[in-house]
């Protein structure tokens, strides 16, 4: 999605009004962002959760508040940072760092629908983090326990920080939409994590991050062609068609890599 | 931390699929200087990347 400062006409035809397009990407990137942040969050949540249940609330949530902070200064301080690059530059490393992020996304969640990897099982990991935890010393246990808490938000969320500060560097624009997609999944999973007090073991993860993977191939791919100066025909409306493309391709790609139910028993 | 442990994080524990993004710059790089048609180019650069998937997919590591 480019800026209107940065956008300079290449004669190709615009079948939808710009304003509409520009709307639909913003979407997009909040949507992709939403979805990425849902993922980790959920993740996350099952740590945090586990902290929580095993050893106290307060700490649980202190590990959380902290790394939360951290996250946002992330954002807050690269975001602006990268619009010091040459937007050109700037969108072929962005679309590079997309598209490789993208692609291992979309590899990993392709091999689970395939049956070529094991789907993550929420419940497990909270069984197992409870009871590392509850092993652990007295003396230690709450020090263990925060930073674990931290550990867990920080690294799940360090993904997310910087899909949203690469999809951020295109315009102010770009980072308010991609921030608020994140901002959203968040507080819609910390919502769900304090209604339920249990890991959120139905949200269909994998196919959330398949999606995702799609979203950020495609945005970098796209990002990287115009960096190269390619001229995609119908500029940003050749988004959607890569996201199809690329959906079309993985779905195949499923198909040829299933592992026969025989070979799975 | 380490440069390795960066590169795992961004790209995952494929080679293949770096790779390929890598062909897929060079290629688009070689065919607009020869002033190739852009959509051709385009249609190339994403079917490289494609091809990058589909190998990584496959790749037994």
């Amino acid at each position: 999605m480019r800026s209107p400062a940065t956008r300079s006409p290449r004669g190709a035809a615009v079948l939808v009004p710009r304003g509409f397009l520009c709307l639909m990407n913003g979407w997009a990137l909040a949507g992709t962002t939403f979805l990425a942040s849902g993922v980790e969050a959920v993740e996350a949540l099952t740590i945090v959760l586990a902290v929580g249940v095993a050893r106290s609330w307060s700490v649980a949530l202190r590990g959380t508040v902290y790394a939360l902070i951290v996250l946002a200064l992330i954002v807050v301080l690269f975001g602006p940072l990268l619009r010091l690059v040459p937007i050109e530059q700037l969108k072929l490393v962005v679309g590079i760092v997309l598209t490789l992020f993208g692609l291992s996304w979309l590899r990993k969640s392709i091999l689970r629908y395939a049956g070529r990897k094991a789907l993550r099982n929420e419940d497990a990991a909270f069984a197992r983090e409870v009871s590392v935890l509850r092993a652990a010393e007295d003396a230690q246990a709450d020090k263990i326990a925060l930073i674990t808490a931290f550990k867990s938000v920080l690294l799940e969320g360090l993904e997310v920080a910087i899909i949203v500060v690469t999809f951020g560097a295109a315009s102010t624009l770009a980072l308010r939409w991609s921030a608020l997609g994140a901002a959203a999944a968040v507080v819609l999973v910390a919502m769900l994590g304090l209604a339920l007090k249990q890991p959120a073991s139905r949200v269909p993860e994998n196919t959330m991050k398949f999606v995702v993977g799609i979203m950020l191939t495609s945005f970098g791919t796209f990002w990287t062609g115009e960096g190269l100066g390619i001229a995609w025909l119908g500029e940003d409306f050749s988004l959607p068609v890569l996201a199809v493309f690329y959906l079309v391709v993985s779905l195949v790609l499923v198909a040829a890599a299933r592992v026969p139910r025989q070979a799975r028993a | 931390m380490r440069l390795a442990a960066v590169w795992n994080f961004i790209a995952g524990d494929s080679r293949l699929a770096p790779a390929a993004v890598l062909v897929a710059v060079i290629v688009a790089v070689v065919m607009l200087r020869a002033a190739l048609p852009s959509t051709a180019v385009a249609a190339t650069f994403a079917g490289v990347i494609a091809l990058g998937l589909a190998g990584a997919v496959f790749e037994h590591r």
